[in-house]
Protein backbone atom coordinates (compact mmCIF):
# COMPACT_ATOMS: atom_id res chain seq x y z
CA UNK A 1 0.00 0.00 0.00
CA UNK A 2 1.22 3.46 -0.90
CA UNK A 3 -0.36 6.86 -0.41
CA UNK A 4 -1.18 8.65 -3.66
CA UNK A 5 -2.13 12.30 -3.88
CA UNK A 6 -4.62 12.94 -6.65
CA UNK A 7 -6.16 16.15 -7.93
CA UNK A 8 -9.65 15.32 -9.21
CA UNK A 9 -12.07 17.98 -10.51
CA UNK A 10 -9.95 20.63 -8.81
CA UNK A 11 -9.95 18.96 -5.37
CA UNK A 12 -7.01 17.22 -3.69
CA UNK A 13 -7.38 13.70 -2.34
CA UNK A 14 -5.06 11.25 -0.58
CA UNK A 15 -5.66 7.57 -1.25
CA UNK A 16 -3.95 4.51 0.22
CA UNK A 17 -3.84 1.73 -2.35
CA UNK A 18 -1.68 -0.58 -4.42
CA UNK A 19 0.31 0.91 -7.31
CA UNK A 20 -1.44 -1.16 -9.96
CA UNK A 21 -4.95 -0.21 -8.84
CA UNK A 22 -6.77 1.23 -11.85
CA UNK A 23 -7.69 4.90 -11.54
CA UNK A 24 -11.30 3.84 -12.23
CA UNK A 25 -11.43 1.81 -9.00
CA UNK A 26 -9.92 4.66 -7.01
CA UNK A 27 -12.46 7.13 -8.40
CA UNK A 28 -15.43 4.88 -7.75
CA UNK A 29 -14.47 3.01 -4.57
CA UNK A 30 -12.26 5.44 -2.69
CA UNK A 31 -13.55 8.83 -3.84
CA UNK A 32 -17.20 7.91 -4.41
CA UNK A 33 -17.22 9.39 -7.91
CA UNK A 34 -19.44 6.86 -9.67
CA UNK A 35 -19.88 8.71 -12.97
CA UNK A 36 -17.16 6.74 -14.77
CA UNK A 37 -18.42 3.17 -15.36
CA UNK A 38 -16.74 -0.21 -15.49
CA UNK A 39 -17.56 -1.63 -18.91
CA UNK A 40 -15.05 -4.10 -20.29
CA UNK A 41 -12.06 -3.43 -18.06
CA UNK A 42 -9.80 -3.79 -21.12
CA UNK A 43 -9.89 -0.30 -22.61
CA UNK A 44 -12.11 -1.37 -25.47
CA UNK A 45 -15.46 0.32 -24.71
CA UNK A 46 -14.82 3.77 -23.25
CA UNK A 47 -17.45 3.69 -20.44
CA UNK A 48 -14.68 4.59 -17.96
CA UNK A 49 -13.33 7.58 -19.93
CA UNK A 50 -12.05 10.49 -17.84
CA UNK A 51 -9.61 13.27 -18.62
CA UNK A 52 -5.97 13.18 -17.53
CA UNK A 53 -4.09 16.45 -18.02
CA UNK A 54 -6.88 17.43 -20.43
CA UNK A 55 -6.61 14.33 -22.64
CA UNK A 56 -9.24 11.61 -22.53
CA UNK A 57 -8.06 8.27 -21.20
CA UNK A 58 -9.79 5.03 -20.33
CA UNK A 59 -9.39 5.01 -16.57
CA UNK A 60 -9.52 1.19 -16.31
CA UNK A 61 -6.12 1.17 -18.08
CA UNK A 62 -4.51 3.86 -15.91
CA UNK A 63 -2.65 2.46 -12.89
CA UNK A 64 -2.98 5.01 -10.11
CA UNK A 65 0.81 5.08 -9.82
CA UNK A 66 1.32 6.78 -13.21
CA UNK A 67 -1.06 9.70 -12.55
CA UNK A 68 1.42 11.80 -10.53
CA UNK A 69 0.41 15.45 -10.27
CA UNK A 70 -1.57 15.49 -13.52
CA UNK A 71 -5.14 16.72 -12.95
CA UNK A 72 -8.00 14.24 -13.40
CA UNK A 73 -11.44 15.29 -14.67
CA UNK A 74 -14.64 13.26 -14.35
CA UNK A 75 -18.23 13.85 -15.41
CA UNK A 76 -19.00 15.12 -11.91
CA UNK A 77 -16.75 18.08 -12.70
CA UNK A 78 -18.84 19.18 -15.68
CA UNK A 79 -21.83 20.35 -13.65
CA UNK A 80 -24.55 19.30 -11.24
CA UNK A 81 -28.15 18.14 -11.60
CA UNK A 82 -29.28 21.65 -10.74
CA UNK A 83 -26.70 23.41 -12.87
CA UNK A 84 -25.67 21.08 -15.71
CA UNK A 85 -22.69 22.14 -17.82
CA UNK A 86 -22.87 22.98 -21.53
CA UNK A 87 -22.13 19.37 -22.58
CA UNK A 88 -24.62 17.94 -20.10
CA UNK A 89 -27.32 20.39 -21.28
CA UNK A 90 -26.65 19.39 -24.88
CA UNK A 91 -26.92 15.65 -24.08
CA UNK A 92 -30.23 16.29 -22.27
CA UNK A 93 -31.55 18.44 -25.11
CA UNK A 94 -30.76 15.76 -27.67
CA UNK A 95 -32.01 12.99 -25.34
CA UNK A 96 -28.75 11.24 -26.20
CA UNK A 97 -28.94 8.63 -23.45
CA UNK A 98 -30.90 5.42 -23.76
CA UNK A 99 -29.64 3.15 -20.96
CA UNK A 100 -27.03 5.80 -20.18
CA UNK A 101 -24.18 3.50 -19.21
CA UNK A 102 -21.77 4.93 -21.80
CA UNK A 103 -22.81 8.57 -21.46
CA UNK A 104 -20.41 9.74 -18.75
CA UNK A 105 -17.54 8.38 -20.83
CA UNK A 106 -18.97 9.94 -23.98
CA UNK A 107 -19.18 13.34 -22.34
CA UNK A 108 -15.61 13.16 -21.05
CA UNK A 109 -14.34 12.05 -24.46
CA UNK A 110 -16.18 15.05 -25.99
CA UNK A 111 -14.89 17.35 -23.25
CA UNK A 112 -11.25 16.70 -24.22
CA UNK A 113 -12.09 17.53 -27.84
CA UNK A 114 -13.90 20.79 -27.08
CA UNK A 115 -11.16 21.89 -24.68
CA UNK A 116 -8.60 21.66 -27.48
CA UNK A 117 -10.80 22.47 -30.47
CA UNK A 118 -13.92 24.46 -29.52
CA UNK A 119 -15.21 24.51 -33.09
CA UNK A 120 -14.68 20.98 -34.47
CA UNK A 121 -16.06 19.86 -37.81
CA UNK A 122 -18.54 16.98 -37.88
CA UNK A 123 -15.76 14.75 -39.25
CA UNK A 124 -13.46 15.76 -36.39
CA UNK A 125 -16.20 14.93 -33.86
CA UNK A 126 -16.75 11.50 -35.41
CA UNK A 127 -13.04 10.71 -35.48
CA UNK A 128 -12.50 11.86 -31.91
CA UNK A 129 -15.50 9.95 -30.51
CA UNK A 130 -14.58 6.72 -32.33
CA UNK A 131 -13.06 4.79 -29.37
CA UNK A 132 -16.26 5.07 -27.28
CA UNK A 133 -19.05 2.56 -27.88
CA UNK A 134 -22.79 2.68 -27.16
CA UNK A 135 -24.50 -0.69 -27.10
CA UNK A 136 -27.97 0.90 -27.38
CA UNK A 137 -26.96 2.54 -30.65
CA UNK A 138 -27.60 6.19 -29.82
CA UNK A 139 -24.41 7.28 -31.57
CA UNK A 140 -26.26 9.62 -33.92
CA UNK A 141 -27.87 11.48 -31.00
CA UNK A 142 -24.53 11.56 -29.18
CA UNK A 143 -22.86 13.13 -32.23
CA UNK A 144 -25.69 15.70 -32.42
CA UNK A 145 -25.26 16.47 -28.72
CA UNK A 146 -21.52 17.11 -29.15
CA UNK A 147 -22.30 19.30 -32.16
CA UNK A 148 -24.88 21.22 -30.11
CA UNK A 149 -22.41 21.74 -27.25
CA UNK A 150 -19.74 22.96 -29.67
CA UNK A 151 -22.19 25.42 -31.26
CA UNK A 152 -23.24 26.67 -27.82
CA UNK A 153 -19.68 27.41 -26.78
CA UNK A 154 -17.98 30.69 -27.53
CA UNK A 155 -15.10 30.30 -30.01
CA UNK A 156 -12.61 30.81 -27.16
CA UNK A 157 -13.03 30.00 -23.53
CA UNK A 158 -13.88 26.37 -23.11
CA UNK A 159 -15.51 26.17 -19.71
CA UNK A 160 -18.05 23.43 -20.14
CA UNK B 1 53.32 45.30 -75.49
CA UNK B 2 50.66 47.88 -74.76
CA UNK B 3 47.65 46.42 -72.93
CA UNK B 4 45.17 48.58 -74.74
CA UNK B 5 46.56 47.46 -78.02
CA UNK B 6 45.92 43.80 -77.31
CA UNK B 7 43.40 42.59 -79.80
CA UNK B 8 40.06 41.73 -78.11
CA UNK B 9 38.76 39.46 -80.79
CA UNK B 10 40.15 36.16 -79.37
CA UNK B 11 37.82 36.49 -76.38
CA UNK B 12 34.68 36.42 -78.42
CA UNK B 13 34.92 32.79 -79.53
CA UNK B 14 35.34 31.76 -75.85
CA UNK B 15 32.12 33.56 -75.00
CA UNK B 16 30.38 32.04 -77.96
CA UNK B 17 31.52 28.59 -76.95
CA UNK B 18 30.27 29.18 -73.39
CA UNK B 19 26.96 30.47 -74.70
CA UNK B 20 26.63 27.50 -77.05
CA UNK B 21 27.53 25.15 -74.19
CA UNK B 22 24.89 26.76 -71.97
CA UNK B 23 22.31 26.33 -74.70
CA UNK B 24 23.31 22.70 -75.19
CA UNK B 25 23.10 22.06 -71.44
CA UNK B 26 19.70 23.74 -71.24
CA UNK B 27 18.47 21.80 -74.26
CA UNK B 28 19.79 18.57 -72.79
CA UNK B 29 18.18 19.34 -69.43
CA UNK B 30 14.95 20.18 -71.18
CA UNK B 31 15.14 16.94 -73.15
CA UNK B 32 15.72 15.03 -69.92
CA UNK B 33 12.94 16.78 -68.03
CA UNK B 34 10.25 17.30 -70.65
CA UNK B 35 7.70 14.62 -71.41
CA UNK B 36 4.83 14.95 -73.85
CA UNK B 37 1.19 14.61 -72.86
CA UNK B 38 -0.61 11.48 -73.99
CA UNK B 39 -3.98 12.17 -75.64
CA UNK B 40 -6.98 12.00 -73.37
CA UNK B 41 -9.31 9.11 -74.04
CA UNK B 42 -12.94 10.14 -74.32
CA UNK B 43 -14.46 6.89 -73.13
CA UNK B 44 -13.33 4.10 -70.83
CA UNK B 45 -12.86 0.80 -72.68
CA UNK B 46 -14.61 -2.34 -71.44
CA UNK B 47 -12.82 -5.32 -69.91
CA UNK B 48 -13.62 -8.97 -69.29
CA UNK B 49 -14.41 -9.93 -65.68
CA UNK B 50 -11.50 -12.40 -65.41
CA UNK B 51 -8.98 -9.63 -66.22
CA UNK B 52 -10.60 -7.28 -63.73
CA UNK B 53 -10.45 -9.89 -61.00
CA UNK B 54 -6.81 -10.66 -61.74
CA UNK B 55 -6.11 -6.93 -61.57
CA UNK B 56 -7.83 -6.73 -58.21
CA UNK B 57 -5.63 -9.50 -56.79
CA UNK B 58 -2.50 -7.85 -58.19
CA UNK B 59 -3.50 -4.41 -56.87
CA UNK B 60 -3.76 -6.05 -53.44
CA UNK B 61 -0.18 -7.35 -53.75
CA UNK B 62 0.87 -3.86 -54.88
CA UNK B 63 -0.82 -2.48 -51.70
CA UNK B 64 -2.17 0.38 -53.82
CA UNK B 65 -4.95 1.05 -51.31
CA UNK B 66 -2.44 1.61 -48.50
CA UNK B 67 -1.66 5.02 -49.98
CA UNK B 68 -4.54 5.71 -52.38
CA UNK B 69 -7.42 4.96 -49.99
CA UNK B 70 -7.88 7.20 -46.97
CA UNK B 71 -11.59 6.68 -46.32
CA UNK B 72 -12.77 3.10 -46.91
CA UNK B 73 -16.11 4.43 -48.16
CA UNK B 74 -14.21 6.24 -50.94
CA UNK B 75 -11.74 3.65 -52.26
CA UNK B 76 -8.78 4.89 -54.33
CA UNK B 77 -9.83 8.57 -54.09
CA UNK B 78 -6.36 9.47 -52.73
CA UNK B 79 -5.46 12.28 -50.35
CA UNK B 80 -3.12 10.45 -48.00
CA UNK B 81 -0.20 12.59 -46.80
CA UNK B 82 3.23 10.97 -47.01
CA UNK B 83 6.04 12.70 -45.16
CA UNK B 84 9.35 12.43 -46.97
CA UNK B 85 12.69 14.13 -46.31
CA UNK B 86 11.86 16.33 -49.31
CA UNK B 87 8.41 17.48 -48.23
CA UNK B 88 4.89 16.13 -47.89
CA UNK B 89 3.42 14.36 -50.90
CA UNK B 90 -0.30 13.61 -51.17
CA UNK B 91 -1.55 10.51 -52.96
CA UNK B 92 -3.88 11.19 -55.86
CA UNK B 93 -7.25 9.98 -57.08
CA UNK B 94 -6.86 6.81 -59.19
CA UNK B 95 -10.57 6.22 -59.76
CA UNK B 96 -11.82 6.65 -63.36
CA UNK B 97 -13.28 10.12 -62.71
CA UNK B 98 -12.54 12.07 -65.91
CA UNK B 99 -11.72 15.42 -64.33
CA UNK B 100 -10.03 14.58 -61.01
CA UNK B 101 -9.08 10.90 -61.48
CA UNK B 102 -7.54 8.85 -64.27
CA UNK B 103 -10.67 8.45 -66.45
CA UNK B 104 -8.93 10.13 -69.39
CA UNK B 105 -5.88 7.88 -69.11
CA UNK B 106 -5.45 5.30 -71.84
CA UNK B 107 -3.63 2.06 -71.10
CA UNK B 108 -0.56 3.68 -72.67
CA UNK B 109 -0.75 6.60 -70.24
CA UNK B 110 -1.30 4.26 -67.27
CA UNK B 111 1.65 2.12 -68.39
CA UNK B 112 3.93 5.14 -68.74
CA UNK B 113 3.03 6.29 -65.21
CA UNK B 114 3.92 2.86 -63.80
CA UNK B 115 7.06 2.36 -65.86
CA UNK B 116 8.47 5.90 -66.01
CA UNK B 117 6.72 7.95 -63.33
CA UNK B 118 5.12 10.35 -65.81
CA UNK B 119 1.56 11.62 -65.50
CA UNK B 120 -0.75 11.57 -68.55
CA UNK B 121 -0.29 15.32 -69.05
CA UNK B 122 3.50 14.89 -69.04
CA UNK B 123 4.41 16.14 -65.56
CA UNK B 124 6.80 14.00 -63.56
CA UNK B 125 5.44 12.10 -60.56
CA UNK B 126 7.32 12.06 -57.26
CA UNK B 127 8.95 8.70 -56.45
CA UNK B 128 6.82 8.43 -53.29
CA UNK B 129 4.81 6.61 -55.96
CA UNK B 130 7.06 3.53 -56.34
CA UNK B 131 7.37 3.51 -60.15
CA UNK B 132 11.04 2.61 -59.70
CA UNK B 133 9.60 -0.79 -58.69
CA UNK B 134 6.57 -0.97 -61.00
CA UNK B 135 8.83 -0.28 -63.99
CA UNK B 136 9.65 -4.00 -64.07
CA UNK B 137 6.06 -5.23 -64.17
CA UNK B 138 4.90 -7.46 -67.01
CA UNK B 139 2.64 -5.62 -69.45
CA UNK B 140 -0.05 -8.22 -68.92
CA UNK B 141 -0.13 -7.43 -65.20
CA UNK B 142 -0.22 -3.68 -65.85
CA UNK B 143 -3.16 -4.27 -68.21
CA UNK B 144 -5.04 -6.27 -65.58
CA UNK B 145 -4.57 -3.56 -62.95
CA UNK B 146 -5.63 -0.92 -65.49
CA UNK B 147 -8.81 -2.94 -66.06
CA UNK B 148 -9.41 -3.10 -62.32
CA UNK B 149 -8.95 0.60 -61.64
CA UNK B 150 -10.94 1.66 -64.71
CA UNK B 151 -13.93 -0.33 -63.44
CA UNK B 152 -13.97 1.17 -59.91
CA UNK B 153 -16.66 3.75 -59.05
CA UNK B 154 -15.55 7.15 -60.35
CA UNK B 155 -15.19 9.53 -57.42
CA UNK B 156 -14.61 13.24 -57.62
CA UNK B 157 -11.58 14.12 -55.50
CA UNK B 158 -9.19 16.83 -56.70
CA UNK B 159 -5.51 16.33 -55.88
CA UNK B 160 -4.29 17.93 -52.65
CA UNK B 161 -1.41 20.38 -53.20
CA UNK B 162 1.95 18.90 -52.18
CA UNK B 163 4.03 20.72 -49.62
CA UNK B 164 7.62 20.29 -50.80
CA UNK B 165 10.73 21.92 -49.38
CA UNK B 166 12.73 24.13 -51.79
CA UNK B 167 13.72 23.28 -54.51
CA UNK B 168 11.83 19.99 -54.76
CA UNK B 169 8.58 21.75 -55.63
CA UNK B 170 10.06 21.97 -59.15
CA UNK B 171 8.96 18.59 -60.45
CA UNK B 172 11.29 18.38 -63.49
CA UNK B 173 14.19 17.84 -61.04
CA UNK B 174 12.83 14.32 -60.57
CA UNK B 175 14.23 13.58 -64.06
CA UNK B 176 17.74 13.64 -62.60
CA UNK B 177 16.69 11.34 -59.75
CA UNK B 178 15.35 8.99 -62.41
CA UNK B 179 18.75 8.87 -64.12
CA UNK B 180 20.26 7.62 -60.85
CA UNK B 181 17.54 5.33 -59.53
CA UNK B 182 15.09 4.33 -62.25
CA UNK B 183 16.47 1.16 -63.83
CA UNK B 184 14.24 0.62 -66.82
CA UNK B 185 14.99 -3.04 -67.37
CA UNK B 186 12.44 -5.81 -67.83
CA UNK B 187 12.21 -8.39 -65.06
CA UNK B 188 14.84 -11.14 -65.36
CA UNK B 189 14.23 -14.41 -63.55
CA UNK B 190 17.15 -16.18 -61.88
CA UNK B 191 17.53 -19.50 -63.69
CA UNK B 192 19.30 -21.05 -60.70
CA UNK B 193 16.21 -20.60 -58.48
CA UNK B 194 12.83 -22.30 -58.37
CA UNK B 195 9.75 -21.00 -60.18
CA UNK B 196 8.15 -20.26 -56.80
CA UNK B 197 11.16 -18.20 -55.70
CA UNK B 198 11.21 -16.29 -58.98
CA UNK B 199 7.48 -15.57 -58.74
CA UNK B 200 8.06 -14.29 -55.20
CA UNK B 201 11.04 -12.20 -56.27
CA UNK B 202 9.05 -10.58 -59.06
CA UNK B 203 6.08 -9.84 -56.77
CA UNK B 204 8.24 -8.61 -53.87
CA UNK B 205 10.44 -6.29 -55.87
CA UNK B 206 8.34 -5.14 -58.84
CA UNK B 207 4.84 -5.11 -57.33
CA UNK B 208 4.67 -5.30 -53.51
CA UNK B 209 7.77 -3.05 -53.37
CA UNK B 210 8.90 -4.60 -50.07
CA UNK B 211 12.34 -3.17 -50.69
CA UNK B 212 10.96 0.39 -50.80
CA UNK B 213 10.82 0.31 -46.98
CA UNK B 214 12.93 -2.73 -46.00
CA UNK B 215 16.01 -1.56 -47.93
CA UNK B 216 17.73 1.63 -46.76
CA UNK B 217 17.62 4.75 -48.90
CA UNK B 218 20.45 7.02 -49.91
CA UNK B 219 20.60 10.71 -48.97
CA UNK B 220 18.86 11.43 -52.28
CA UNK B 221 15.98 9.17 -51.34
CA UNK B 222 16.82 6.37 -53.77
CA UNK B 223 17.11 2.69 -52.99
CA UNK B 224 20.59 1.79 -51.74
CA UNK B 225 20.99 -1.20 -54.06
CA UNK B 226 24.15 -2.33 -52.25
CA UNK B 227 22.17 -3.07 -49.06
CA UNK B 228 19.29 -5.27 -50.22
CA UNK B 229 16.68 -5.78 -47.43
CA UNK B 230 19.06 -4.34 -44.82
CA UNK B 231 16.30 -2.41 -43.00
CA UNK B 232 14.95 1.10 -43.47
CA UNK B 233 12.29 3.38 -42.16
CA UNK B 234 8.70 4.34 -42.90
CA UNK B 235 6.45 6.94 -41.30
CA UNK B 236 8.73 7.30 -38.30
CA UNK B 237 8.98 3.53 -37.68
CA UNK B 238 12.11 1.42 -37.93
CA UNK B 239 11.50 -1.12 -40.69
CA UNK B 240 13.31 -4.36 -39.87
CA UNK B 241 16.09 -5.78 -41.97
CA UNK B 242 14.97 -9.02 -43.64
CA UNK B 243 18.46 -10.41 -44.20
CA UNK B 244 21.20 -11.59 -41.84
CA UNK B 245 20.64 -8.40 -39.80
CA UNK B 246 17.01 -9.22 -38.99
CA UNK B 247 16.55 -8.29 -35.32
CA UNK B 248 13.90 -10.91 -34.42
CA UNK B 249 14.84 -12.87 -31.30
CA UNK B 250 12.69 -15.77 -32.52
CA UNK B 251 13.76 -17.47 -35.75
CA UNK B 252 11.38 -16.86 -38.63
CA UNK B 253 10.26 -20.06 -40.29
CA UNK B 254 8.84 -19.75 -43.78
CA UNK B 255 5.45 -20.95 -42.50
CA UNK B 256 5.43 -18.25 -39.80
CA UNK B 257 6.31 -15.61 -42.34
CA UNK B 258 3.59 -16.70 -44.77
CA UNK B 259 0.99 -16.68 -41.98
CA UNK B 260 2.18 -13.27 -40.81
CA UNK B 261 1.85 -11.85 -44.32
CA UNK B 262 -1.62 -13.30 -44.79
CA UNK B 263 -3.08 -12.46 -41.36
CA UNK B 264 -0.80 -9.94 -39.67
CA UNK B 265 -0.11 -12.42 -36.88
CA UNK B 266 2.64 -14.99 -36.43
CA UNK B 267 1.46 -16.78 -33.28
CA UNK B 268 3.74 -16.35 -30.26
CA UNK B 269 6.11 -14.31 -32.41
CA UNK B 270 4.88 -11.10 -34.03
CA UNK B 271 1.88 -8.86 -34.69
CA UNK B 272 1.94 -6.42 -37.61
CA UNK B 273 1.85 -2.77 -36.52
CA UNK B 274 2.43 0.62 -38.07
CA UNK B 275 2.90 0.78 -41.84
CA UNK B 276 3.12 -3.03 -42.04
CA UNK B 277 -0.44 -3.33 -40.77
CA UNK B 278 -1.76 -1.61 -43.91
CA UNK B 279 0.41 -3.93 -45.97
CA UNK B 280 -1.04 -7.13 -44.49
CA UNK B 281 -4.56 -5.70 -44.74
CA UNK B 282 -3.95 -5.54 -48.48
CA UNK B 283 -2.11 -8.85 -48.77
CA UNK B 284 -4.97 -10.85 -47.30
CA UNK B 285 -7.00 -9.86 -50.39
CA UNK B 286 -4.26 -11.16 -52.69
CA UNK B 287 -4.02 -14.63 -54.20
CA UNK B 288 -2.75 -16.75 -51.25
CA UNK B 289 -0.37 -18.54 -53.61
CA UNK B 290 1.24 -15.21 -54.48
CA UNK B 291 1.65 -14.38 -50.78
CA UNK B 292 3.28 -17.79 -50.25
CA UNK B 293 5.65 -17.02 -53.12
CA UNK B 294 6.58 -13.70 -51.48
CA UNK B 295 7.28 -15.60 -48.25
CA UNK B 296 9.49 -18.04 -50.17
CA UNK B 297 11.54 -15.21 -51.66
CA UNK B 298 11.85 -13.10 -48.50
CA UNK B 299 12.62 -16.15 -46.38
CA UNK B 300 15.57 -17.03 -48.58
CA UNK B 301 17.22 -13.86 -47.16
CA UNK B 302 15.66 -14.03 -43.70
CA UNK B 303 17.05 -17.54 -43.20
CA UNK B 304 20.54 -15.99 -43.07
CA UNK B 305 19.71 -14.41 -39.70
CA UNK B 306 21.55 -16.17 -36.86
CA UNK B 307 19.71 -18.29 -34.31
CA UNK B 308 19.41 -16.27 -31.13
CA UNK B 309 18.63 -17.13 -27.55
CA UNK B 310 16.07 -14.87 -25.89
CA UNK B 311 16.00 -14.20 -22.16
CA UNK B 312 12.62 -16.00 -22.21
CA UNK B 313 14.28 -19.20 -23.27
CA UNK B 314 16.82 -19.26 -20.44
CA UNK B 315 16.40 -22.12 -18.02
CA UNK B 316 14.63 -21.20 -14.79
CA UNK B 317 12.93 -18.09 -16.16
CA UNK B 318 9.16 -17.90 -15.83
CA UNK B 319 7.29 -17.58 -19.09
CA UNK B 320 6.98 -13.91 -19.84
CA UNK B 321 7.91 -12.54 -16.43
CA UNK B 322 10.38 -9.70 -16.38
CA UNK B 323 12.58 -9.03 -13.34
CA UNK B 324 12.79 -5.96 -11.12
CA UNK B 325 15.94 -3.96 -11.84
CA UNK B 326 19.09 -5.09 -10.11
CA UNK B 327 20.11 -2.96 -7.09
CA UNK B 328 23.51 -2.39 -8.71
CA UNK B 329 22.05 -1.08 -11.98
CA UNK B 330 23.96 2.08 -12.92
CA UNK B 331 20.73 3.62 -14.26
CA UNK B 332 18.63 2.47 -11.30
CA UNK B 333 16.19 5.40 -10.98
CA UNK B 334 15.13 5.23 -14.64
CA UNK B 335 14.98 1.43 -14.59
CA UNK B 336 12.76 1.46 -11.50
CA UNK B 337 10.46 4.03 -13.10
CA UNK B 338 10.29 1.87 -16.22
CA UNK B 339 9.69 -1.29 -14.22
CA UNK B 340 6.85 0.42 -12.30
CA UNK B 341 5.13 1.27 -15.59
CA UNK B 342 5.74 -2.24 -16.92
CA UNK B 343 4.50 -4.00 -13.77
CA UNK B 344 1.41 -1.83 -13.36
CA UNK B 345 0.39 -1.37 -17.01
CA UNK B 346 1.97 -3.90 -19.37
CA UNK B 347 2.24 -7.00 -17.19
CA UNK B 348 -1.53 -7.20 -16.90
CA UNK B 349 -1.72 -8.64 -20.40
CA UNK B 350 1.88 -9.50 -21.25
CA UNK B 351 2.66 -11.67 -18.21
CA UNK B 352 1.07 -15.03 -17.53
CA UNK B 353 -0.96 -15.47 -14.35
CA UNK B 354 -1.70 -11.88 -13.38
CA UNK B 355 -5.36 -11.61 -14.35
CA UNK B 356 -7.96 -13.33 -16.48
CA UNK B 357 -6.58 -11.58 -19.55
CA UNK B 358 -2.96 -12.25 -18.63
CA UNK B 359 -0.74 -14.01 -21.09
CA UNK B 360 -3.05 -13.39 -24.03
CA UNK B 361 -0.58 -10.87 -25.39
CA UNK B 362 2.87 -11.60 -26.76
CA UNK B 363 5.61 -12.22 -24.19
CA UNK B 364 7.75 -9.13 -24.40
CA UNK B 365 11.04 -11.05 -24.45
CA UNK B 366 9.91 -12.27 -27.88
CA UNK B 367 8.75 -8.86 -29.16
CA UNK B 368 10.88 -7.84 -32.15
CA UNK B 369 10.54 -4.12 -31.33
CA UNK B 370 12.71 -4.60 -28.20
CA UNK B 371 15.58 -5.85 -30.39
CA UNK B 372 15.43 -3.14 -33.08
CA UNK B 373 18.53 -0.96 -33.50
CA UNK B 374 16.51 2.06 -32.30
CA UNK B 375 13.42 2.52 -30.07
CA UNK B 376 11.11 4.20 -32.61
CA UNK B 377 8.81 1.27 -33.33
CA UNK B 378 8.48 0.29 -29.66
CA UNK B 379 7.56 3.86 -28.72
CA UNK B 380 4.96 4.02 -31.50
CA UNK B 381 3.37 0.76 -30.35
CA UNK B 382 3.25 1.91 -26.71
CA UNK B 383 1.81 5.30 -27.68
CA UNK B 384 -0.65 4.30 -30.41
CA UNK B 385 -1.42 0.68 -29.53
CA UNK B 386 -2.48 -1.72 -32.23
CA UNK B 387 -6.00 -1.44 -33.60
CA UNK B 388 -7.53 -3.91 -36.04
CA UNK B 389 -8.96 -2.55 -39.29
CA UNK B 390 -12.61 -1.43 -39.18
CA UNK B 391 -14.98 -4.29 -38.60
CA UNK B 392 -12.24 -6.94 -38.47
CA UNK B 393 -11.36 -9.15 -35.54
CA UNK B 394 -7.63 -9.02 -34.96
CA UNK B 395 -5.01 -8.51 -32.31
CA UNK B 396 -5.59 -5.37 -30.32
CA UNK B 397 -3.62 -3.33 -27.83
CA UNK B 398 -4.79 -0.13 -26.17
CA UNK B 399 -2.95 3.14 -26.83
CA UNK B 400 -0.99 4.49 -23.88
CA UNK B 401 -0.04 7.84 -25.45
CA UNK B 402 -2.40 9.84 -23.24
CA UNK B 403 -1.91 7.66 -20.18
CA UNK B 404 1.89 7.78 -19.83
CA UNK B 405 4.01 10.91 -19.64
CA UNK B 406 6.96 11.21 -22.03
CA UNK B 407 9.26 10.49 -19.11
CA UNK B 408 7.35 7.31 -18.21
CA UNK B 409 7.33 6.14 -21.85
CA UNK B 410 11.09 6.72 -22.15
CA UNK B 411 11.82 4.90 -18.89
CA UNK B 412 9.62 2.00 -19.99
CA UNK B 413 11.48 1.70 -23.30
CA UNK B 414 14.84 1.77 -21.52
CA UNK B 415 13.70 -0.84 -18.97
CA UNK B 416 12.28 -3.18 -21.64
CA UNK B 417 15.45 -2.89 -23.69
CA UNK B 418 17.66 -3.90 -20.78
CA UNK B 419 15.50 -6.36 -18.82
CA UNK B 420 13.20 -7.59 -21.59
CA UNK B 421 15.72 -8.02 -24.38
CA UNK B 422 19.00 -7.92 -22.47
CA UNK B 423 20.45 -5.72 -25.21
CA UNK B 424 22.86 -2.74 -24.99
CA UNK B 425 20.90 0.41 -24.14
CA UNK B 426 19.46 2.58 -26.94
CA UNK B 427 20.69 6.13 -27.25
CA UNK B 428 18.44 9.18 -27.57
CA UNK B 429 15.28 7.47 -26.27
CA UNK B 430 13.91 10.78 -24.98
CA UNK B 431 14.31 12.41 -28.43
CA UNK B 432 12.48 9.52 -30.05
CA UNK B 433 9.61 9.86 -27.54
CA UNK B 434 9.34 13.59 -28.27
CA UNK B 435 9.36 12.99 -32.03
CA UNK B 436 6.65 10.34 -31.78
CA UNK B 437 4.40 12.85 -30.02
CA UNK B 438 4.49 15.27 -32.95
CA UNK B 439 1.38 14.87 -35.08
Amino acid sequence: MTTYHLRVNGRDHAVDTDPDTPLLYVLRNDLGLNGAKFGCGLGQCGACTVTLAGESVMSCLVPVSVVGNRPVGTVEGLGTTRAPGVLQQAFIAEQAAQCGYCIAGMMMRAQSLLAQNPKPSDAEIRKHMMPNLCRCGTHMRILRAVRRAADALPARGTKT
Amino acid sequence: MNRAARPRTPRRPTRRILLALAIVVLLAAWAIMWRPAIDAQTSVPSFDPATIERGQRLAAVGTCAACHTVDVSRPYAGGRALDTPFGTVYSTNITPDARTGIGQWSEAAFTRALREGVSRDGHLLYPAFPYDHYTQLAQDDIRAMYAYFMTRPALEAPAHDNDMTFPFGFRPLVAFWNILYLKREPWKPDAARSAEWNRGAYLSVALAHCTACHTPRTKLGGTDFSRHLDGGEAEGWYVPALNAHNPSPVFWTQEHLAEYLRTGIAPDHAVAGGPMQATVENLRLADPKDVDAIATYIHSYLAEAPLRETPAGKPGSLPGSLPAPAAADPDLARMQAGYAVYANSCARCHEVGREASSGAALQLQKAVALYDPDPRSLIHIVRDGIAPPDGEPARWMPAFGSILTDEQTGALAAYLRRYGAGQPQWEHIEDAVKKARQP
